[in-house]
């Protein structure tokens, strides 16, 4: 039983015999690109020439045990070539081969001066890097994510601009803006009508908008409160809404696209959580396989780590729930139940990611059907709120009021 | 005060500076490995014809450490350095700068993303850094890019800070190799005394055949965070 020493390094594949001693080499090609090609072959557990090359000379010269470093070739090389293997992540050859790196390099003849080891090895991690990095990115996921992101920040904006604007055209028609609550109508209404002295019943309702509101509006209009104003001034006003409505435009364009690409990555996903809330977990998690990764108690408060961290910190009662508070069963159901709720939730979209992220085919509808199933117990079985416990001091009062200004941001905006 | 721009060696660290500004504050610099570039948006210095880069100690918590009384830094030219956890190459980038150009700096970092900014920003321009995309708790993944080194800096934000560092140490670290660790006591354990975190890796530290030789607190530079330097 004789043994060697499989080390892989940026030069090629070293064997090493019993007492350590270089047997036998196979360099790869001098040019970076190859060798970093190689280098991710074997980090994947893919044999190459040069070691299965090397591993018959060595055999030819009686080696029948092969020690590798990593265990992903090791299994491999085990299979594919019918070897006898074994694992020592820091094996005596390797750290030996690592110690004398240059001196190897230079009395094997892959360099002439330690500076050109450098540069080569400087070269080839470069590709490598970018290799791996490119590699992490071609998977569309992060794509999704970053266009959750946007929907998000288009919400933001729009949620910014339309204050103004009805605090603008509030000057003329100030009414207005109590009877409207949906953004996109009422600028749509600024952008087509103009003046307060258009807001007709007749017009309203060729805009679409319900017989007794268009009445209501009409009425209101006539006996507004609201200064006159110039065509000017109004040209304004009206310029910032048909961008605003543009902005809503792209926001329906990209939630189209997000849908769209989410059934591609992650179907199962999608179909529990809907695909923006999909998205956005895959956003906070890092990714789809990061966030396959997730304990479901995790998935459960993503997006609540402040308040998590600040229970842990001083024993305040932990967040029930995170970004899912954004499902419907969740932010619909009771209150009492929430809790009950984005556990069961929690566990189903883990178990959705998974599915997606390591095996890719559609099992979305037993997962809801259960969901719905434990949902349906839970309402039937806690119809009633729990008795509400003595009055304790609460914890943080001074930062309640901003606390449910951010919960409110955390809903999506106002339509 | 006005006083004249003025760069003087550290009297205890080889390759790192003190550099005197015009309004008579001292900071710490390195010589830039490639002039002309600014990595982190730091000032750049020309004085007598060589360009320093100042180093910031809110960003780089090995300048934090120098700046806090460190006796040791066990980083000097020509050497070989293994940084785990480079980020975007802020401290690596520094110490690129003092070993030099016989020097090496192996970069692992295991975000993509602070990896590629890393590549393009930093690593492009200094040959005597290699950036890896592995995750530093397998070293075994990256050995074949990396040689035996004199030192390993340790700057992750995992758990087990310690023992990835030690296992790191077993297969990279050369007989008499330094480490330095950056212990972040609010990523191992939200809920602990930072004190009694910092204890328990470098118990880790010495249960691994390590010689803890200083501890430095990092306030006010970075909250609840330490600086453990080591020798096998």
């Amino acid at each position: 039983m004789v043994k060697a020493t499989i080390v892989e390094s940026v030069m090629g594949a070293f064997g090493f015999g019993e007492d350590n001693i270089l047997v036998e080499k196979m360099f790869f090609p001098k040019d970076a690109v190859e060798t970093a090609e190689r280098l991710k072959k074997i980090e994947d557990g893919t044999l190459i020439d040069e070691i299965s090359g090397l591993i018959d000379n060595l055999k030819k010269k009686g080696y029948t045990q092969f020690v590798f470093e990593n265990q992903k070739m090791a299994i491999t090389a085990n299979k594919k070539l019918n070897i006898e293997v074994s694992v020592e992540p820091s094996s005596e050859a390797g750290n030996l081969f690592r110690e004398n790196l240059v001196t190897i390099a230079l009395d094997s003849g892959f360099v002439e001066k330690p500076e050109q080891l450098r540069a080569h090895l400087h070269k080839v991690s470069m590709e490598l890097a970018k290799i791996k990095v490119k590699k992490v990115v071609e998977k569309r996921d992060m794509l999704v994510a970053q266009a959750v992101l946007s929907v998000d920040d288009l919400d933001k904006s729009l949620n910014l601009f339309m204050g103004r604007i009805r605090e603008w055209y509030g000057l003329h028609f100030p009414e207005l803006d109590r009877l409207l609550e949906k953004h996109e109508t009422y600028s749509r209404l600024v952008v087509k009508l103009g003046r307060k002295e258009n807001f007709t019943i007749e017009k309203l309702e060729q805009e679409g908008l319900p017989q007794n509101k268009s009445k209501m509006i009409a009425e209101v209009a006539a006996a507004s409160m609201g200064a006159d104003i110039i065509e000017d001034d109004l040209a304004q006003i009206q310029y910032m809404c048909s961008h605003v409505l543009e902005l809503y435009s792209l926001r329906q364009n990209l939630e189209n696209y997000v849908e769209a690409v989410m059934d591609e990555v992650a179907p199962n996903t999608k179909a529990v959580a809907g695909s923006l809330l999909g998205g956005r977990l895959i956003a906070l998690a890092g990714g789809l396989m990061n966030l396959a990764k997730l304990p479901a108690s995790t998935m459960q408060i993503l997006g609540a780590e402040k308040a998590l961290f600040r229970s842990l910190k001083t024993k305040a009662r932990p967040p029930k729930h995170g970004i899912i508070f954004q499902h419907p069963l969740i932010h619909d159901g009771k209150r009492w139940q929430r809790g009950k709720i984005a556990r069961a939730l929690a566990g189903k979209i883990t178990i959705a990611a998974r599915v997606d992220a390591f095996k890719g085919e559609y099992a979305a509808d037993d997962l809801k059907a259960d969901l719905e199933k434990r949902v349906q117990e839970i309402t039937e079985r806690y119809p009633n709120p729990p008795p509400t416990p003595a009055p304790t001091k609460r914890e943080f009062k001074g930062k309640q009021k901003n606390r449910r200004q951010n919960r409110r941001n955390k809903r999506g905006p106002k339509r | 005060m006005n006083v004249d721009l003025n760069v003087k060696p550290h009297p205890a660290f080889e390759e790192i500076f003190w550099v005197t500004l015009e309004d008579g504050s001292r900071k710490l610099g390195t010589k830039n490995f490639s002039p002309g570039n600014s990595v982190y948006g730091e000032r750049l210095i020309k004085f007598e014809g060589t360009e320093y880069r100042l180093w910031e100690p809110f960003r780089s918590k090995l300048a934090a450490a120098i700046l806090k009384g460190l006796k040791t830094v066990p980083v000097c030219l020509d050497q070989k350095v293994l940084y785990l956890g480079a980020a975007s190459g802020t401290t690596p980038s520094h110490i690129s700068d003092i070993v030099g150009e016989n020097g090496h700096v192996y970069c692992v970092e295991f975000a993509s993303r602070s990896l590629r900014e890393l590549v393009n920003n930093v690593v492009a321009f200094r040959y005597n850094m290699s950036p890896i995309l592995a995750d530093a708790r397998l070293p075994e993944s990256y050995s074949r890019m990396v040689e035996q080194v004199s030192t390993i800096y340790c700057d992750v934000a995992q758990p087990e800070q310690a023992k990835l560092l030690a296992d790191n140490a077993d297969m990279f670290l050369a007989e008499g190799g330094w480490v330095m660790l950056a212990i972040k006591a609010q990523s191992i354990d939200v809920t602990k005394d930072p004190a009694e975190v910092i204890r328990k890796e470098t118990a880790i530290l010495e249960s691994r055949g390590f010689n803890i030789k200083q501890v430095v607190g990092l306030e006010p530079f970075d909250k609840a965070h330490a600086m453990v330097v080591a020798q096998k």
